[in-house]
Parts: structure tokens; sequence; C-alpha cells
């Protein structure tokens, strides 16, 4: 198993004059499972594409081990790659299917049988062996391009939405399974993905792109509580973070935060940062996560210094929780998420309070947190 | 080097069009008198306005001539070209002793033979029975499935035929001609008996056959991309007895292949039976083509935001489905319909409606192979 690092990566194509990956740096250490995410055209499978092979790096170095590789060919880079598109040899059974690549590679037969015997039992396939792919179900043909991946025990494994073909709960069920299975092979794994779900539930560290650009990259739980800029911060979460533009002034030692239908007490830490950086009297976006608005009443009573009128325009009850889409706080309507035997119903006015220990407040222009994490 | 390669660049490097002509040993002889050339070695000839490289001796018994317009090359040119013949002759003499083995060499025969025919054209192809002189040709009189493979892979001058021929060899398990077409492109051959072999035994067989020939397309570009270079595009077409029928195939495979690459810039595998309406749109010529968007759109910059030719493109390929559509975009399905109202407003053109979309589709082609100010 190996690491892979990009250094200053660059993919510009023929006739473009902008780049469409730029100055990408990471390094992924050894059994790490790393996803990429990020909007459609943001780079994320292209930078993958050319840790395959697939796409000529136009500027950097790319290595995997100590080996730089940006003139390998893919079949020498020691990668095995799962794309969406995953297509099986038709005309080979599934055994013969997860055997082809050994074949290629000269292995021995006995030691061909054993390792396709032991993918097959981890991935559940065991009973397929002898079908052709024809016969096959999309999630029983997932596992088995799966398996012509781990077969080869390459030194990382690159996969790119493989599962986006699948059906929602396959999806699920495939999703826990390939995060077993990178834990049990103790394998490098890049992933791409668009779905946040994904991401946060698989990836051991997580890099949002946009626009060919690393936004951040952290794990999952760093990603979440301090994102980096609106964008990472409106990415990750669903429902989205709520964005709201105002005011920040002191008054009577306690800077407060303004805008329509929100007047609120920013937390004695927090304040401090905002002063120190020069923000009190200028304009800033606070963020507030859906989870960190809340209407029970013993909240409510101990943050009196953070509640706030709306207006119920939908709520949506999807049981263990309630969305709450609430007009008069900010130029937009804001989602709060409350617990899911909350009494409130549409077209209702309620007094709901933030957790302020749980903002984020935005600068205007640069749109960065002022509150930049630090390791 | 292969000859086709070598005449690529010679043609890269003088700015001239080449043709391969083939005539027997008698007719050389006698343009060789025609031309008042007395000495039987000479390498080239002029005559009637072209001068003729006397360029390859082929297995079989003709002799392949290179032609060039006279008046396109100067003295020293026809030099030049005389010696680098003379030298790529005597390297390819010693290395058909040292590698080339006698299927390779079968199989560049039928590709400069096609070459020949076809050059690198593809349209008004009109088909020609192999001549006997061909040496593969009594084993492609069985129906075979027919493979375009085309890879700019900046490796590939490294690679050989030998290990692309091993490749697919092992592959198929069984019969496969790989024949060298221009400089990176060959046919690839497989018997059709190989479709038959993806059904399984509990299979109905209620597949159509081009959905079968797709997933051999995937198949072979999946292995292309992982065991060989990568990068690569493959057009497969309907099973066919290449002994009749190799040259309208080709031509087909390579108009497959240049409509799939235009107006499908991300896809690397190309199916004729997919390109019906890129082949129409083809054939219209530009300025057609840019009056009739003049035409309907009063604004022609509305389909070149990335977010509208995306969305719009999904749209189109979920069959207007606004929930699938929605779904495949990972966006919310108001999200959707906001923005194809925006397309509404804009160009006047509703999505939503057959007709409409109709237009719609077909502006979008349209842009791909129009050239806008």
């Amino acid at each position: 198993m190996a690491g892979v690092k990009l250094e200053h990566i660059y993919k510009k194509y023929a006739g473009s004059d902008k780049a469409t990956v730029i100055d990408v740096n990471l390094d992924i250490q050894d059994k790490e499972f790393l996803v990429l995410v990020g909007p459609s055209g943001c780079g994320k499978s292209t930078t993958l594409r050319m840790i395959a092979g697939l796409e000529e790096i136009s500027e950097g170095k790319l290595y995997i081990g100590d080996r730089v590789v940006n003139d390998v060919a893919p079949k020498d880079r020691d990668i095995a790659m799962v794309f969406q598109s995953y297509a099986l040899y038709p005309h080979m059974n599934v055994y013969q299917n997860m055997a082809f690549g050994l074949k290629l590679r000269k292995f021995k037969k006995d030691d061909i049988d054993k390792r396709v015997r032991e993918a097959a039992k981890i991935l559940d396939i065991e009973h397929l062996l002898d079908r052709k792919p024809k016969a096959l179900s999309g999630g029983q043909r997932q596992r088995v391009a799966l398996g012509r991946a781990i077969v080869r025990e390459p030194q990382v494994f690159l996969m790119d939405e493989p599962l986006s073909n699948l059906d929602a709960k396959l999806r699920g069920q495939m999703r826990a399974e390939i995060s077993k299975l990178a834990k049990r092979l103790e394998t490098t794994v890049i992933y791409v993905t668009h779905d946040q779900i994904e991401a946060m539930t698989m990836g051991d560290r997580i890099v949002v792109m946009k626009d060919g650009i690393i936004q951040q990259a952290a794990s999952p739980d760093i990603l979440y509580n301090h994102p980096t800029n609106i964008f990472v911060a409106g990415f990750i979460g669903a429902p989205t973070m709520n964005f709201i533009e105002g005011d920040l002034s002191e008054q009577g030692g306690a800077v407060r935060f303004r805008a329509t239908g929100l007047d609120v007490e920013v937390p004695a830490g927090k304040a401090q940062a905002l002063k120190d950086k020069g923000y009190i009297g200028k304009k800033v976006i606070l963020g507030v996560r859906p989870e960190d608005m809340h209407e029970e009443p013993v909240f409510l009573e101990a943050s009196p210094n953070s509640i706030f009128s709306a207006h119920v325009e939908v709520s949506e009850n999807l049981g263990h929780e309630m969305l709450l889409y609430l007009n008069g706080v900010g130029k937009d309507s804001v989602i709060a998420r409350v617990d899911g035997r909350s009494n409130t119903k549409e077209g209702q006015n309620i007094k709901l309070a933030i957790d302020m220990n749980k903002i984020h407040v935005f600068d205007k222009d640069s749109e960065l947190n002022v509150f930049q994490y630090e390791v | 080097m292969t000859d086709m390669a070598t005449k690529s660049r010679l043609e890269k490097l003088l700015g001239v069009t080449c043709s391969v002509v083939a005539c027997s040993e008698t007719e050389w002889r006698s343009m060789q008198e025609s031309a008042d050339v007395m000495n039987e070695q000479a390498l080239s000839i002029e005559l009637g306005g072209k001068v003729y490289f006397r360029w390859h001796q082929k297995v079989g018994s003709d002799v392949e001539l290179l032609t060039v317009e006279s008046d396109r090359l100067t003295g020293a040119e026809r030099a030049l070209i005389e010696w680098i013949l003379q030298s790529s002759q005597l390297s390819n003499k010693e290395g058909s002793h040292k590698s080339g083995s006698s299927e390779e060499q079968r199989a560049n025969q039928l590709g400069q033979w096609i070459h020949g025919k076809l050059g690198g054209q593809y349209t008004g192809v009109q088909d020609e029975e192999l001549p006997e002189s061909i040496g593969l040709k009594s084993r492609l009189l069985p129906s075979m499935i027919p493979f375009l493979l085309v890879s700019e892979h900046p490796q590939l001058t490294h690679t050989t035929y030998t290990e692309l021929y091993k490749l697919l060899k092992s592959y198929f398990g069984g019969e496969v001609y790989l024949i060298p077409l221009e400089e990176k492109e060959w046919l690839i051959l497989c018997a059709e008996e190989l479709l038959a072999s993806a059904e399984d035994r509990e299979e109905d067989g209620s597949e159509k056959p081009e959905e079968a020939l797709a997933l051999f397309c995937e198949g072979l570009y999946e292995l292309l991309s992982n065991e060989w270079l990568g990068e690569c595009h493959l057009a497969i077409s309907n099973p066919m007895v290449p002994a009749h029928t190799l040259l309208s195939t080709v031509g087909l495979l390579r108009e497959t292949m240049y409509l799939g690459r235009a107006f499908h810039v991300t896809s690397n595998i190309h199916l004729p039976w997919m390109l019906h309406m890129e082949r129409l749109i083809n054939s219209i010529p530009d300025g057609v083509r840019r009056q009739f968007i003049d035409r309907v759109l009063s604004r022609s910059d509305v389909f070149l935001d990335p977010e509208t030719l995306t969305t719009l493109e999904a749209f189109f390929l979920l069959d207007c489905n606004v929930s699938d559509t929605a779904k495949k975009l990972y966006i919310h399905r108001n999200t959707l319909l906001y923005r194809l109202d925006k397309i509404k407003q804009e160009t006047g053109l509703d999505v939503r409606t057959f007709g409409d979309a109709v237009l719609v589709k077909l502006i979008l082609l349209l842009y791909k192979v129009t050239k806008r100010k």
C-alpha cells in the first residue's frame, strides 16, 4: 500500500483559456480514505482521472508511493479503478471477470483462484461466480466491478461515483460495505462523489472543490463545524446552513448582530475575536445550521439574548425530525430542524432561539469564515 | 514506424497530400519507360503532373506507389523523400527478420490495402471485395464484429503491435484481427459468436443486438483503459463479413468516430445507431446552420452558459423527466423548474413542450459544430 501526493497539479485542456484543475496540492496518507466532493464541473473527476493516468497532467508532479508517475501508463501505476459507468466483460463469467487482470499479470492459477474466492466471499458473491454479467442485477454487477479491483490488491483504489447508478436503498448498503472493505483491506482509497452523505460517512478526510480549486481539506467533523468559507458551509450539510446578512455593533460592552427580524447577542469569546479583527460596525454574514435553532421552552428560557420570532411557511415532518421553513428573518426564508414530536403547524408564528456558541460569521467580501479553525 | 505513419509524417512535414496507389511490377516498368527513366532502380518518376515514388513492395506481387502533385515538390524535397523511403525500406527489411510476425505483416498488408482505397476518408465509400492477394482474405469470410480504436495517448509510440494484439487475443479468447490503419487508428475484428457467449444459461436472450454490441464496446473500453494505455476512443458496428464489406464498414466506423467525438466530447464510446440526428446535422452546410440558429433564437449566447448546457443535456438524456433530471443533477426539483423557466424567459422556448424541446435539442447539437462569432 502507498500514499499519493499531488504537487501543484494543473489540468488545462487544449483550446480552453482556463485551467480545469488549479494548483492542487494534496498529501494522501497510506491507508487513508480520502473523498473528493464538489458540484458538477468542480474538477474532482478530472483530478481522479489524472491520478488514474486517464488524463495527462498539464503541470505539477504526481507521486504514488515514492515514485513520480506522471508518465507511467495506468496499468503500470499499481492502482485499481471503479467508475460510475463500470463495465464488465460481457462474454466472461463473474469468476473470469475478476481473474482476468491477474491472468494478464501472469499470476499463478492457484493464487488467482485464492484471490478471486476470497474477494467473492468478502463481497458475498460466491454464488454468482458462474454467472455472466447479463444475468446480474445492478448491485451484483457493482460488486463484481469492486471484486475485480480488490483481487489486484493495488496500492491505491480510485473510485469515481461508483454508487450513483444504484437505487437509494442499495446505495446505502454498498456505502457501508465499501467503508468496511477499505478498513479490512487497509488500503488507500480516493473516492469521488457528489453526495455529501457519502462524503461525510465514508471519508477519513474530505476535500471540497469548486472551480478546479481546493476550498478545504479536512476531517468530516472539522469540515462541518469549522467550514473555511461560505461555499464549504453551504455545500456540506442538508438542509444547507442558513445565511443571514446583517450588521455587527457594540452596545454596553456586548456585541450584537442585527438583521431583518433578528437582534441577537454574540457570546463573549466570539465577540472578542470580532472586535480584534475590526468587524464592529461592519456588515457580515451570519451562518446558522438548521439544527442550531431551537423552539423548546427550556432552551428559550436559557437563551434570552438569541430569541427571535418567525412565521412558519411550510413544515415537513420526517418522523424523527421536523423541518420548518420560516419567514421574517433576513432577506430569504430560513430553515430550522426541530424535534419530530413538535406540535408546530404551518401558518403559526413561533419563537425560536439560536445556539450562539455554534454560529459562524463570514466576511461579506471575501466570504471567508472569520473564526478560522487552527489545528 | 508503420508505412502509414511514414506517409502521415511526410504529409505533415511537407504540407502536401500524398496518396498511395498499387500497380503491378510490369505497370511500374512501363511507367518508367513513359517517363524516360532508364535506371530500373530509380525510386521516383515524374509522369502526367505527378511524382510517383516506388514506396513498398508488398507481400503479394503489387508495388505500392506514393504519389504527390509535382508542382508541390521542390527538387530537394523529392530527393529527401527518396532518401527517407530508402531508409524506411531498409529498416523494414531488417525489422521483418527480427520482429514483425507474419500475423503483423498480413495485418499491415490489409491496412495498407484499406488505406490505398480510402485514404482517411469515410464518406461516399464504395465496397469492394478483398483481392486474393490479401493474405488474410480466406480468414475474413465469416461474419465478424468490427471495432475502430483510436488512441492519442502520448506514450503510444512506445507500445507495439504485438503488445496490443496479445492483450486483445487473451481478452477475446479466440480469433481476433488487429489491423493498423492510419497513425493511432486500428481496426479490430472479432468473431460474431462472441455475442452468443454473453448469453447466460438462464437468460431468455431478449436483448436487442445493439444493446449487446454496446456492452461489448464498453467491456473492451474498460479493458483498454485499465490494461493498456488509458484514454482511447472506440466505435463499434453491426457484425459483417470483412471479405465483402470491409471498406464501407471502416467508412461507417470512421464517420461514427468523427460524429461521436464532435458532438459528444466527453464520450469515449461511439455507437452509430445513437448518432442518427448528429449525422443529419453534420450534413447541413455551416451557413444554413447559423441561419437556423439566428432565426430561432433572438440571443444566441443563452446556451453557452455551462449550467444551462448541463441542465438541458441531463433533461434530454432523461426523456424530459423533471424528477429524474433533478435527481441526476443533485438539485431540488424546484431549482430545476426555476432553471427551465429562466430558459423559457430568455429564449421563448419551453423545453417541457415537445415542439420546443425538439428545437432546443437541435440547437444544442448545432452549437457543437457551428462556427460562431
